[in-house]
């Protein structure tokens, strides 16, 4: 009986040594990368960083050697004095209130920047969208209370598009085809609608900008709202100014653009 | 030697039979584009084919590979000490996983074909490597129907 | 009456809201977006070891953030002589003329010190150069042989917030690396970056080695292996190199992944020759039968919320893609396309299937939503399969094999990634040969 217990204690020892030499067919020992801890800290809340200084080195001359860089990004400065050369409207003062309350220092001047044909294209105050988007961050800003008035389906509808020719809006819609770059990852089953309303000078030029339902963009989840508004505000600065109809300014000074990623993104 | 003889008609008949029920019923018993050259093949012992083939995408057994089954057969209660293992192959044109399960039903219809002509079960084991150990490497339609194959394959345990 | 009154009302209301034109744009461009990356400022007061210092974090760090954001075919990298700010203005608020001017609509610039504890410091701003403002600014904390995975860690951050969906350069990928004549192929199991960098090799190749599968959590890899001829499914702690076989199957089970909550395996087991779907409770070792047909039931795939199981099998006489609940009911067959339908892979984002075709002699990759409606072919080739998914569902990774010549030579196996759009196909180069890739998901938790 003894024996037995003993030619099976010696059995198994042997099973068990074998299994642990054979089943290190995997002798590599692995050697990742340990799981390193990568801490991660938000300081875009925290910016305040000083800004680039001028540059001078020649490299500047290459590109445009009369371009216009003198007074660009003076550090948190705000100009007292503006001498755009098209005429501010009320809302763009109270923007520009907005923003000296809500200083974020990437201000730049926008003064005397006539001469490149980039530079032409900045003739709106660059720093009203970002206004807009501090803005809309803040939930008790006027914007948001004038867009709380949201249009609805029936009200689309009942636009007076009549009063641009197809072939006028065919035009616009060509100019911003070029210009929107479409964040490819949208979720496209989502309502992709971003409605921005523009005040244009009889130039074409972009007095204001303003996203209709800026109170989407912190709503949560729906970030993807706010990435798809700044690539539509995006293309309304990199189209400015539009090439408008030569007539009828009082019909189109007020337009508004109604980008919808959802097409683009299903196909 | 006669009782031998005996067992060789015996399967023989069956196989004729086997043919015969098939025959009747449709044109499955026909070969399809299964391989029925002598290239790649080799054998268990003197006239016994060690390997049959398929059709694409198909594990039942065909009237040539009947007959090499039955070579086997023969060879394997001659030899009735012999174990052996029957390796279930694919073709590299199909996925992965897929020609792994396809390995095992064609080594299967092998196994289950000798167990029914007389070989003890735990004579006999499978195993599928689907399209992972080709015989012939080439990419061309005959080396893949020369890799839709079952081997059997003699083992010492 | 009322009704009408009201809406009468409401339509009076609202025009007087806005009385402007309205234009609806309905389309844009999807072209990649021009974008800079600037070389980072280093800490004058950093005193990099010269180990460090020879790398060149400031340059390496956004060379390899170009190279991922390059690589995912959304952003244009501009040429870096082009720039005019010099990156020891990387730290500070950037002239956004001088990058509109390069036509730039994006820059990443960045800044890089040494912590008192050695712990590098690495920041980074991106900047929309359009609309002058900063969109991200982050700092990651590492040690300084860790750069390549902070750079990754930029690149998804600028990534996400650039396109509105997380990124997937933070991953990894875990393959099959072959060698070897194609009748005695080596097989090993390999792990490496998502960008081929950081190649290892997990096994010897002393057995034939096939579709290793991350865990969700990325700590464990499920695989078959021919170990003592006996083809099983194994699962392989990447921490310890621990193996373990899964279950204990009186035959061959193939197939394996893991469950989205890591708790199960689902594989195929061929029991009598005939393969049904399995799956095994890692914990209880609980198995649970899921199919029972003749037929051959394989490549499982659950869907992301776990309710679902996507498979393969030839029940209606030919290999289909068919969905199940995940206990087994409901089967529903989804592919009717002409050809046949293998190895069907849940995307992440649970609207869509990937798989691989074979029709009329070639093989293709595509995807099709989950009822099988709105099949997309992305790609055609000789002979290519098993695709996987990206962390965020927007690219596929897969294998492509070329033709052998006549007498057995000159075949090739190697990964290649293609985007859900069917564009931007691109090889991923490894050492060897390769096959049977899969993605991790993200390496760090958000």
């Amino acid at each position: 009986m003894q024996h037995n217990i003993k030619i099976s204690l010696i059995g198994h020892l042997i099973l068990i040594v074998i299994t642990s030499l054979t089943m290190q067919f995997l002798i590599k020992k692995v050697e990742l990368p340990p799981s390193i801890s990568v801490d991660l800290v938000d300081i875009g809340k925290k910016t305040n960083i000083p800004y680039a200084p001028k540059y001078n080195d020649t490299k500047s001359d290459k590109i445009e050697k009369d371009r216009v860089v003198a007074n660009q990004a003076p550090p948190k400065i705000v100009p007292k004095e503006k001498t755009d050369t098209i005429p501010l409207q009320e809302n763009i003062k109270k923007i520009q209130d907005i923003l000296e309350k809500n200083q974020k220092p990437e201000k730049v001047e926008d003064k005397n920047k006539q001469t490149s044909e980039f530079e032409q294209k900045e003739v709106f105050d660059p720093n009203k969208i970002a206004a807009l988007i501090d803005k809309s961050k803040k939930d008790n800003s006027e914007i948001n209370k004038k867009t709380s008035l949201t249009p609805t389906q029936s009200q689309q509808k009942n636009f007076v598009t009549g009063s641009l020719t197809l072939s006028e809006q065919d035009a616009i819609k060509t100019q911003i085809f070029k210009c929107w770059n479409i964040p490819i990852g949208l979720p496209y089953n989502e309502n992709l609608l971003v409605r921005i309303r523009l005040k244009l000078n009889t130039d074409g030029s972009v007095i204001s900008s303003e996203i209709v339902d800026a109170g989407r963009m912190n709503t949560p989840g729906q970030n993807y709202y706010k990435i798809l508004a700044e690539s539509a505000l995006r293309a309304v600065k990199l189209c400015n100014p539009l090439k408008v109809p030569s007539k009828n300014y009082e019909k189109w000074k007020d337009m508004q653009l109604n980008f919808d990623a959802k097409e683009m993104l299903k196909g | 030697m006669k009782h031998t003889n005996l067992v060789k008609n015996l399967s023989l008949l069956l196989v004729v039979l086997f043919f015969g029920a098939c025959a009747t019923n449709t044109q499955q018993a026909s070969n399809g584009d299964a391989y029925t050259g002598t290239e790649t093949v080799k054998f268990l012992a003197d006239g016994v084919p060690d390997r049959v083939f398929f059709a694409t995408n198909k594990f039942d057994l065909t009237p040539t590979a009947n007959q090499t089954l039955s070579k086997q057969i023969t060879y394997l209660k001659t030899n009735s000490s012999l174990k052996v293992v029957i390796e279930g192959h694919a073709d590299e044109r199909g996925t992965r996983e897929y020609n792994l399960a396809l390995g095992e039903k064609r080594a299967n219809s092998v196994k289950d074909f000798l167990i029914s002509n007389g070989i003890s079960s735990d004579r006999i084991k499978v195993i599928s490597y689907g399209k992972e150990k080709p015989a012939n490497p080439a990419s061309n339609a005959q080396a893949w129907a020369q890799n839709r194959r079952s081997v059997t394959v003699k083992t010492t345990n | 009456m009322k009704k009408f009154f009201i809406n009468f009302i409401f339509i009076l209301f609202a025009t007087r809201v806005y009385a402007g034109v309205e234009v609806d744009i309905t389309r844009g461009n999807l072209n990649p977006l021009p974008s800079a990356i600037s070389d980072f400022y280093l800490d004058v007061n950093t005193k990099l070891k010269d180990n460090v210092k020879k790398i060149n974090l400031e340059h390496q760090i956004p060379e390899l953030i170009s190279k991922d954001l390059s690589r995912s075919g959304l952003f244009l990298i501009l040429d870096r002589n082009s720039y005019i700010q010099k990156p020891d203005l990387s730290h500070t608020q950037p002239r956004f003329e001088d990058w509109a001017l390069i036509k730039a609509q994006i820059l990443v610039t960045g800044k890089i010190s040494l912590e008192k504890d050695d712990r590098l410091r690495v920041e980074f701003r991106l900047w929309d150069i359009v609309s002058n403002k900063e969109l991200l600014a982050l700092a990651f904390y590492t040690t300084p042989d860790n750069w390549r995975r902070v750079s990754h860690l930029i690149s998804d951050k600028i990534y996400e917030r650039l396109t509105g969906e997380s990124g997937y350069f933070d991953s990894r990928i875990i393959y099959v690396a072959e060698s070897g004549p194609k009748t005695n192929r080596i097989k090993k199991l390999a792990i490496m970056d998502q960008d081929g960098y950081a190649n290892k090799y997990l096994t010897l190749g002393n057995e034939m080695v096939l579709t290793p599968r991350f865990s969700p959590d990325n700590k464990y890899v499920t695989y078959m292996s021919y170990y003592k001829n006996l083809p099983r499914v194994y699962l392989l702690n990447l921490e310890t190199g621990l193996q373990d076989l899964v279950g204990d199957f009186p035959g061959m089970t193939f197939a394996p992944r893991f469950s989205p909550d890591g708790k199960k395996i689902i594989m195929s087991f061929a029991k009598d020759g005939n393969s049904d779907i399995y799956a095994m409770n890692l914990k209880t070792r609980i198995v649970e039968r899921l199919t029972d047909s003749p037929a051959i039931d394989t490549s499982p795939s659950y869907s992301p919320d776990g309710n679902y199981i996507c498979f393969n099998s030839d029940r209606s006489g030919s290999q289909q893609i068919y969905v199940m609940k995940s206990d087994g009911s409901n089967v529903k067959r989804i592919s009717f396309g002409d050809g046949i339908y293998g190895t069907p892979v849940w995307s992440p984002r649970g609207d869509v299937i990937a798989f691989t075709k074979f029709h009329n002699n070639k093989f293709y990759i595509g995807v099709m939503r989950t009822d099988g409606a709105g099949e997309r072919l992305l790609t055609e080739n000789f002979y290519q399969e098993s695709p996987s998914w990206s962390p965020n569902g927007r690219v596929i990774i897969f294998y492509r094999e070329t033709p052998a010549d006549n007498s057995g030579h000159g075949g090739s196996a190697k990964l290649w990634s293609i985007d859900l759009t069917g564009y931007n196909e691109k090889i991923i180069q490894t050492p060897t040969d390769a096959s049977d890739p899969h993605w991790s998901a993200l390496l760090s938790k958000k």
